[in-house]
Order: C-alpha cells, then sequence, then structure tokens
C-alpha cells in the first residue's frame, strides 16, 4: 500500500509502453489506468504536433491513444492550466487528469485559489522539469551551436545540465551554462525557476534520482497525495505497473540535483533582478511603452481574471483605440498580479512587442514574498 | 499527429489579416471555433499575434454569416437556391458576352481569400469569355511595388524574407507603419532595435512605428522622390556610391546622376533641413548593410510607381541587393494580396507573372486550359479602377469576390453611382457588406476557418491555411461556386474536388511554383516561392548574383519629381493622408465583429495638428465636417502634434469615412489611385449649418 511521502521506482508492466515511453513508462501508465478504471473521465495531455519541437494539447479520452503522448518534449512550452476551463466547458464537474509541470501545476493552484477550478477533481500527476526551449530558438539553437540540422534530430533531453540530441548520424550535447551564456538554452523565466519537483501535485515524476540497474528503466515517483497513493496503490495491485523503493543514494542524489537547479535558479535571478534594479521605472516604461493591447499576456496568465464586462466600460486612464498602449494598461495589470505570479513566462513568450513581462511579474512577486503577507493566503509552493 | 480530440482541437493555420502570414492555432470543440491559442512552432511569428490575429475567431460564427444566395427581385433581395443563383448568373454573363463581347465584362478577385479561390476567378475569366478584365486589390495597394521593382530588378516582390532586417546593419523605413499595419514584421524591427541595429523611419506623421526610430524623418507629404534624389546627389557629390556593384550588377546610372544633378537642396520640396538630408545619406550609403522597408506610404500616389523605382535606385546605387541584411521589402497589405497577384488575377499576366503579351504564354494556357488555338486575348485588360469607371459602357456586368468598393476604393460616391449603371453584378462574400445593396446576386463563400487553401505572405512564403469548421448554412468554397458557373457555362477544365487539385493545377502552369507541392508547404518553414523543382528548397532572397530582369541586371532611372493630382489650395486649405489603425482590417467586416476592437475603435477620426485645431476652434474629441471636391463628411476630431500644421490623417475603415473625400486620379504605370493624398476643408458643424 503506497502512501504519502513514499519514494519508488515505478514501471510499466507493458512492454510495448515500456519501448516507447521514457524512463519506466510509469506516468503514461498510471494515468492510462486512471482513464481504464475511471478515476478520470478524461486525461489532458500533450503530443507531438508536426515534430518533436511542437507540443500540442490533447484531450484523451481513450486509453491507447495515451501511448501518443508518452515521452518529453523538452522544445514544447505548452501552460496547460486554463486549457480545460477555457475551451472545454464541458467537462466542468467531471474528473480530469492531467500531467502537469511545476508551472502547470502552480496555475492550477493558483485558479484553485480564486475559485475557478475545483481540484479535488482534478489528478495531477507532476513532472521534474529543468525549465524548456523555445521551438523556434531550439532550431536555431541546433542548427547554429550544434552544427546539426534540427529536422535531423529524433531525440532532445536536458539531462545532467546539459542539452542532447540524437540525430541521424550521431548524438551531441552541451552544457547549458556555456549555451545561455550565449544566449540560447532555455526560456528566461525557466532558468530563474525553482519549483523543479512539482510537491503539490498528487504524484512527483521523474528520472532524477534513478539509478543501479533500474536507470533509464524506470520512474522516480515522489507519492505527495493521499489521491496519489490511492491511484498508486490501485495500479499496482492491478498488475499495471510494478515498483521498488527507491534506492537511498538514488533519493541522496535527486535531492542534490534538484538542490544544483535551485542554485543556477539563484543565480539567474540575481542576474536578472540586480540588471533590472538601478533603472527599475525607466526599463518598465521603455519596454511597455511598445505595447500593442494584443491581450496575449493576459489571456495566458493563469492568474489574470478580466472582468466579462472590461470593454463596457468607460475610459480614462487606459484610451480605447490607442497604441501604444497607456502606461496604466500594464501598470494595472501588475497591480492584479501582484504577489501571484508563478513565473511560467506565457506573457514573455507570447508578447509581439517583445516585453519582457514575466521578468517584471516575477521580480515583484519575488520582493513581495520577502516583505509581505500575501493576499490570497500563504502558497502551498515557493518560487 | 496522431490523436486528435474533439474537444480540444487545434488546427494549425494562417491569419486571415495581414501580408505577415503568421500562423495560429484555431481551437475547436465540437465543430466550433471558440479560440486562438499560439502556434509556437511557426518560424514566422513564433506563437506571437496581434490584437487582430488574437481575435480573429470572433467573426467565424457570427450569426451575420452570408448563408444562402441571394437574388434582387423587384429591387428587394430574396433567398435563392444555388441552381437558381448559377443559372441566374450563367444566364446573364453569357448573354451579356455574347452581345457586347469580352470588355463588357469585369471580374475582381479579393486579397483575402487563398491562392486557389483567386486562381479560379481569373481562370474562369478566361476561359468562359476569353477577357483579361480581371483585376485585384493589389491594384489600390502594392500595384506600384509590383510595377516597380519589375522595372528595376526584373520581379516585382520582395527581396528579402522579414527576419532577415536582423542581419542588417541599418533599417529604413520608409512610408511604413508596421508597429501598427504589420505588427509581427515590426516584432523583428522591435527585435533589431534591441541588439542596437539602429532605425530610421522616415514619415510625414509621428506613427506608432516614428516612436521606435533612432531617427524620425518627417517630410512634407508625398515628397518621395525629391528627398530620395537629394539623398542620391549627396551620396555621388561625396563619393559613397558602391562603383563595383554599380558597374558589375546594374544600368542606367548615368541617367540617375544627370537627374539628381538638379536634386542637390530641394528642401523647399520636402521640407527636410540639408544637414539631415545629408545624414541620411551618408548613413544609409555607409552602412554595410542596409534594408530598406517600404509600404502604401509611398505606393498610394500618382508618383506610386516611380516613388518605389526611387527605393530601388537608391538599393543599387549603394549596392544593397541580393545577399542577407539587406534588399527592398514592401510590406504586403493583406493576407494574400501576394499571392492574388501571383495567380494571374492581373489584366495583363497569367499567374506566375507570364504576360499575356507573349504568344508563348497564351498558346501554353491555352493547350492546359482546353481552348481553341489562339483564342486567349493578347490585350492589357481594365485594372480595377478603370472598371469602376467604365460600369455602364462599355462594361455592363461585374463580378466581385470577396471585396466592399463601395468603403474601400477611392471617391466613395463615384463607386456607388458607377454601380447603379451595371446591368448585372454579382458580389460573393462571408458578410453582407456596404457594397452589396449594389448586387443582383449575393453569393455566400466560405472564410479562412472554412476551408483548406494558401496564402502567400509578403515574403513570398507560401502558408497553409487548414479547414477547421464547416461554413454555415449553404455556404461553399469560394473556388467551388466558381467551378459550378463555369460547369454550368459547359466549361471544361473545372472538375476540381478538393482545394489541392486547384493548386496542382495552377502548379501546372506556372514553373516558378511547379516546386511548391502542398507537402512541401505543409512543413511549418514551407516554401518561398521561386521553388521551380519539387526537390528545390525556395529562394527567400532574390537577386543573389544577378537579378530576375531578362539581362540580369538591376536598372537604375532618373525620376522627376511630381506633385500629387490634387494638393492643398485657398479652397482645399489641408492635405488628407490615409493609412490604417491597428485594430481594424481594412472595412472591418470581420474586426468590427470582434468585441475588443470594436471597442477600441468603434469610429472614424481625423488626425488635426494642435495649432490648426486651436485656430478652428476644435477640441479633442468634437465631431467635425471635413469635405473634398468628392464629398463630405462628418467625423470625430483627434488633437495632437503626430501630424504637421495643414497636414491631416484618417484611417480608411469607416464607411462614410475617409474614402469619401480620397481621389481616384491615377498613376500612368500601375494604375494605382492616389489614395493617400487629396485637398480637404476642415469645418466646426456649426458653422457649415
Amino acid at each position: 500500500m503506497a502512501k504519502k511521502g513514499d519514494m519508488l521506482y515505478a514501471w510499466t508492466n507493458d512492454s510495448a509502453l515500456a519501448k516507447k515511453a521514457e524512463c519506466g513508462g510509469a506516468v503514461t501508465e498510471l494515468l492510462k489506468y486512471a482513464l481504464e478504471s475511471k478515476a478520470v473521465d478524461a486525461v489532458l495531455a500533450v503530443t507531438r504536433g508536426f515534430d518533436l519541437y511542437d507540443a500540442v494539447p490533447v484531450i484523451v479520452t481513450n486509453p491507447k491513444d495515451l501511448d501518443n503522448c508518452a515521452g518529453s518534449l523538452h522544445c514544447g512550452t505548452l501552460l496547460l492550466s486554463k486549457l480545460v476551463m477555457e475551451y472545454a466547458p464541458q467537462l466542468a464537474g467531471k474528473k480530469v487528469g492531467m500531467v502537469v509541470k511545476g508551472c502547470d501545476m502552480m496555475g492550477l493552484l493558483e485558479l484553485e485559489k480564486r475559485k475557478m477550478v475545483n481540484l479535488d477533481n482534478i489528478l495531477m500527476i507532476g513532472v521534474n522539469c529543468g525549465g524548456s526551449v523555445s521551438p523556434v530558438a531550439a532550431r536555431k539553437m541546433i542548427r547554429e551551436k550544434f552544427g546539426v540540422d534540427p529536422d535531423k534530430v529524433t531525440k532532445e533531453e536536458i539531462d545532467k545540465g546539459q542539452f542532447i540530441i540524437e540525430y541521424e548520424g550521431g548524438h551531441k550535447g552541451i552544457k547549458m551554462d556555456d549555451l545561455e551564456d550565449e544566449g540560447y538554452g532555455r526560456r528566461s523565466n525557466c532558468r530563474r525557476c525553482k519549483v523543479k519537483i512539482p510537491r503539490q501535485a498528487d504524484l512527483a515524476c521523474g528520472n532524477w534520482g534513478v539509478i543501479g540497474d533500474k536507470a533509464g528503466k524506470a520512474t522516480f515517483v515522489e507519492v505527495c497525495s493521499d489521491k496519489g497513493a490511492a491511484l498508486l496503490t490501485k495500479a499496482i495491485d492491478a498488475k499495471k505497473l510494478s515498483t521498488e523503493p527507491a534506492n537511498p543514494k538514488g533519493i541522496e542524489i535527486r535531492a542534490k540535483t534538484e538542490k544544483a537547479m535551485h542554485k543556477l535558479g539563484d543565480k539567474w535571478r540575481q542576474r536578472d533582478f540586480a540588471a533590472l534594479a538601478p533603472n527599475l521605472w525607466g526599463t518598465i516604461a521603455e519596454e511597455t511603452g511598445r505595447c500593442m493591447k494584443c491581450y496575449a499576456c493576459i489571456d495566458n496568465c493563469p492568474v489574470c481574471v478580466t472582468r466579462p464586462d472590461k470593454f463596457e466600460q468607460p475610459d480614462l486612464m487606459v484610451r480605447a483605440g490607442f497604441a501604444p498602449a497607456d502606461p496604466m494598461f500594464h501598470l494595472r495589470r501588475f497591480a492584479h498580479i501582484s504577489d501571484s505570479c508563478i513565473n511560467c513566462g506565457q506573457c514573455e513568450e507570447n508578447c509581439p512587442a517583445e516585453i519582457p513581462l514575466a521578468l517584471f511579474s516575477h521580480a515583484i512577486r519575488t520582493e513581495a514574498d520577502k516583505f509581505f503577507e500575501p493576499k490570497l493566503g500563504k502558497s502551498s509552493y515557493t518560487n | 499527429m496522431t490523436v486528435e480530440s474533439k474537444e480540444l482541437k487545434y488546427v494549425p493555420t494562417t491569419c486571415p489579416y495581414c501580408g505577415v502570414g503568421c500562423a495560429l492555432n484555431l481551437v475547436v470543440n465540437n465543430g466550433k471555433v471558440v479560440g486562438v491559442e499560439p502556434n509556437k512552432r511557426s518560424p514566422v511569428n513564433e506563437g506571437k499575434l496581434c490584437p487582430k490575429g488574437m481575435t480573429c475567431w470572433e467573426h467565424v460564427h457570427s450569426p451575420d454569416r452570408l448563408t444562402k444566395p441571394k437574388i434582387k427581385k423587384n429591387g428587394k433581395f430574396v433567398d435563392a437556391t444555388w441552381d437558381e443563383a448559377i443559372d441566374l448568373i450563367a444566364k446573364k454573363f453569357k448573354e451579356i458576352s455574347d452581345k457586347h463581347g469580352p470588355k463588357a465584362l469585369g471580374f475582381q478577385s479579393s486579397c483575402r481569400t487563398v491562392n486557389e479561390d483567386c486562381y479560379a476567378l481569373q481562370k474562369f475569366a478566361r476561359c468562359a469569355f476569353l477577357t483579361n478584365n480581371v483585376d485585384n486589390c493589389a491594384r489600390i495597394c502594392h500595384g506600384p511595388s509590383v510595377a516597380g521593382l519589375s522595372l528595376s530588378f526584373g520581379s516585382g516582390a520582395a527581396t528579402n524574407p522579414f527576419e532577415d532586417v536582423l542581419n542588417s546593419d541599418l533599417i529604413v523605413m520608409w512610408g511604413s507603419n508596421a508597429f501598427e499595419a504589420h505588427p509581427l514584421a515590426g516584432r523583428r524591427v522591435i527585435q533589431a532595435k534591441k541588439r542596437g541595429i539602429p532605425i530610421i523611419v522616415v514619415d510625414p506623421r509621428y506613427s506608432a512605428t516614428a516612436r521606435l526610430a533612432d531617427d524620425w524623418i518627417q517630410f512634407n507629404p508625398s515628397t518621395h522622390i525629391a528627398l530620395a534624389n537629394s539623398m542620391m546627389y549627396w551620396i555621388i557629390k561625396e563619393g559613397l556610391e558602391n562603383k563595383a556593384f554599380i558597374a558589375e550588377r546594374t544600368k542606367g546610372f548615368d541617367d540617375l546622376k544627370a537627374m539628381v544633378e538638379k536634386y542637390a537642396d530641394a528642401e523647399e520640396i520636402h521640407g527636410v533641413p540639408l544637414e539631415k538630408v545629408k545624414d541620411l545619406a551618408r548613413k544609409y550609403a555607409r552602412a554595410k548593410n542596409a534594408v530598406i522597408i517600404y509600404c502604401l506610404g509611398i505606393t498610394e500616389l500618382t508618383t506610386g510607381t516611380d516613388n518605389v523605382r526611387s527605393m530601388g535606385n537608391l538599393s543599387l546605387l549603394t549596392g544593397n541587393v541580393g545577399r542577407p541584411g539587406v534588399g527592398v521589402n514592401p510590406l504586403r497589405g493583406q493576407n494574400n494580396v501576394q499571392g492574388a497577384c501571383d495567380m494571374g488575377a492581373y489584366p495583363n499576366v497569367y499567374s506566375g507573372y507570364q504576360a499575356v503579351a507573349v504568344p508563348e504564354n497564351r498558346a501554353k494556357m491555352e493547350k492546359l486550359w482546353f481552348l481553341k488555338e489562339g483564342s486567349l486575348p493578347d490585350w492589357y485588360g481594365s485594372t480595377l479602377t478603370e472598371q469602376i469607371n467604365e460600369a455602364g459602357n462599355p462594361v455592363k456586368a461585374m463580378y466581385f469576390m470577396g471585396l466592399n468598393p463601395v468603403v474601400s476604393y477611392p471617391d466613395s460616391n463615384h463607386v456607388m453611382r458607377q454601380l447603379e449603371k451595371l446591368d448585372f453584378c454579382v458580389m460573393q462574400d462571408i458578410f453582407w457588406n456596404e457594397s452589396c445593396e449594389y448586387a443582383d446576386v449575393v453569393l455566400p463563400g466560405t472564410c479562412f476557418a472554412e476551408k483548406d487553401g494558401t496564402f502567400t505572405s509578403g515574403e513570398r512564403r507560401i502558408n497553409r491555411v487548414r479547414k477547421a469548421v464547416d461554413g454555415p448554412g449553404e455556404a461553399k468554397y469560394d473556388w467551388e461556386i466558381i467551378a459550378m458557373i463555369a460547369k454550368k457555362l459547359g466549361i471544361k477544365g473545372f472538375d476540381w474536388k478538393t482545394a489541392e487539385d486547384v493548386w496542382d493545377d495552377l502548379r501546372a502552369c506556372t514553373p516558378s511554383m511547379f516546386g511548391c507541392t502542398y507537402e512541401k508547404l505543409g512543413k511549418p518553414e514551407s516554401v518561398h516561392w521561386p521553388c521551380p523543382a519539387v526537390d528545390h528548397p525556395g529562394t527567400p532572397i532574390l537577386h543573389v548574383g544577378k537579378f530576375s530582369a531578362a539581362d540580369g541586371k538591376g536598372t537604375m532611372f532618373g525620376l522627376e519629381y511630381r506633385e500629387p493630382a490634387e494638393v492643398a489650395d485657398a479652397e482645399y486649405p489641408f492635405t488628407l493622408m490615409t493609412g490604417r489603425v491597428i485594430f481594424h482590417y481594412h472595412t472591418r467586416t470581420q474586426t468590427g465583429r470582434a468585441k475588443q476592437l470594436h471597442y477600441e475603435v468603434p469610429e472614424s477620426y481625423i488626425q488635426v495638428n494642435t495649432l490648426d485645431a486651436k485656430k478652428l476652434g476644435i477640441k479633442e474629441g468634437e465631431k467635425i465636417k471635413v469635405s473634398s471636391r468628392r464629398g463630405e463628411i462628418e467625423t470625430l476630431a483627434r488633437i495632437s502634434d503626430d501630424v504637421a500644421p495643414g497636414v491631416t490623417y484618417m484611417s480608411m475603415h469607416f464607411h462614410k469615412g475617409a474614402n469619401t473625400l480620397t481621389n481616384t486620379a491615377l498613376d500612368p504605370l500601375s494604375k494605382m489611385p492616389e489614395l493617400k493624398h487629396c485637398a480637404i476643408k476642415i469645418e466646426k458643424i456649426e458653422e457649415a449649418k
């Protein structure tokens, strides 16, 4: 019987899936089992679109379809938190399973604080995340730094501080640090992120800490909730999944890896925020002064909640029909987000005017968390 | 993709608005488009969108959509069946063609519909009625670019891709308000600026784009040639021209040199202080790699073609063509204006710019289109506004696909009067617009979300459009409607079953695009034409090594400055310039139905200088009367110093707005009407009463 706090190696008993999946296929197996056993009515998963640089979300109801969602896409930069709520209202009140990176999870937790999502209905299978690379940037990096045609890459991976590719004719790894010092690598918000193991999900899974003969063949699973424990137990009982206690040395290695990533996150915060500090107002004014009011930052942000009648309000400080937008367009948005920014980076990545919005909002939160009591109560996570 | 879900289906497609060609995902839930999500995989825009792209889905399921054919009976429009409508159209067009000949018909193609629709329309006009009276709305947009760059370089399209400005050492934006009109191309300029690449914006107005500039050159409206000639005088005077490039790759330098001798100091014409002209000239000539981005600010004038050739001159003089980081790039306006031209919806060329005047081209089309040898006409057909002028005589029947001439063509009142003179008129559209009441038959087409096909963006990249949902009611694919009429008339060659069939038909007769198969176009990177073979990678940069012209050379021209056809005078003392705002697309049939966009700009306004406003006693937001020799309107005053004294600016998006005032005078070379310069007077409404 699994219980909260357990740390296990887990792997699927389905040999075909084991081949397709990464490191034991436990995440996919658990979601399949959740569907088969009707623990959930649907799964929001991610699949490959055009190629391995193209991550596309899908709502899956047929367990077999989940085989096509196995594996990881480090060049996919989706945020799943709002998708079901926004686009699939017919799933309201139904049980949904989701694979969540740290940011997906934090987004859901924030939505729950605002009563926009009921986490009792969501099964969160967390996955470790060291950060993601925007697809076009990744292709550019592979072409320019690795000297490989990105269309020839068959697998990509971030492991032990390296970005590694396998391609027709070989494989190559370059240190993330080196790539990022030259302007390549992960999205800038990912570099500052310190939610690498999503412990506020029901299960936190990944490949860190899987050593010995199970290396590469099992998933490290940390049981984080009773819901997670129950699912895991049932899946084991149904002979879908095999487990063994995690190797204590492996547990240590996992903790060390997390610590190293946190240290890296601290380094980037130091760098990014120290650079911002001396001319904070001026920088914000200059950057937001190019805003064209596309609303991508607002639409994609899990903590931005707009009024349905927002276009029926008289304008005063944010004049209708003026681009670039008046400064209050952004000041009121920063005030609204205040101490809730999860640093998911969607605002910045989707901004057509190249405004470093995540930098600003993350800086505001990071500083606010040090000084003020949080408006909506203390978060269960720290970012 | 191997997994799809009915509740959350992402359909990757291309934005229906401007010529940047951004990719986006339409989100479909059980057969309805419910939103737009970023398509980060696309190299064009990397998931980013402007306010129009973000809201482009909102009009798809509007209850206002046309869903049935309509026929005007006794002055009223009644619903009809497709059979009735097709029968009537076939009958009337044939009647008129038999009685009055091929010059009695006029066909006008949208530049917003897919390539397949445009190709179908021009093929139909030519096969069914042996007429060259086919045109598209590039005529009132970048027609001068096509004409001008063809003369300068041998090919009328942008030379370098949007992203390539990141390889430049200097970016000159001339008559382009990319921040508002081509936001995701403007993004490339923003990225360039962040890398320290200097930006120079040449615009009479302090536009949103000018705000990004390191240098803003304010000059008198429409004096481009004088300014460019003056720059070139100083480039030559100071020996900064690229002598090697000129010798090897160009001709016409002597003509150019002789002409610019007269423009040593033309400040009286263009209004820019001499020292500033010299500075601009030196910066452009000395930059290792300089690119000119230009747009309608220079084309929509009676000297449009010459203005474009001036840009050609500048780039040839300094050797800035034919490699990364340089070039002359017209930012093509609509999502498929490049495509409509490429498809041969033009009165003097077939697809791929194959001239109708060349007998071998006609023979080839006759063969491929199952026409009698020698039957295709060789004459230059009537252009867009010429057809309007000819309505009644000799043009008796017209077919408009996806256009709103009453609002978007110059001199609205004239357009309305002329349309009344037609014996028969068909309008095919997705919404009832202000022009439809002048039709005899209105047909329901399908929008970008409801069809497969392709759009060609301003960088000659052919992007896939993918069907996400079915069209409403009885609406049909636009190419399908045309094929139905063709088949009713017994014309061969219209048996297409899919959009790809139409595209392959196009490929078969167009060498420059033969290599552009749907398979290749299906990749996010797609292909830039020319792409003559299936294993050819496409051509992002033109004129590498040699120009597209027959002799491989670029041509410089000595161009004399000419005033616009109508300039401010005692009676009409203000200059009116026109343009676009970021929130709307053309006549707002689509953007007007997006909540946010309608909220931002719900009605027309005119930008007036603060000093002028003071003299006239006009306040911000006041409704005022504006008139020209062609008509009068009421609009809101927006007062600022963005425009110089004596100069005003209006966007063209509104009925009973800018185009009630604008002039139809034409550029003789490209038949472009002078949409961006006319004379107006402004009055307070009480005074006017």
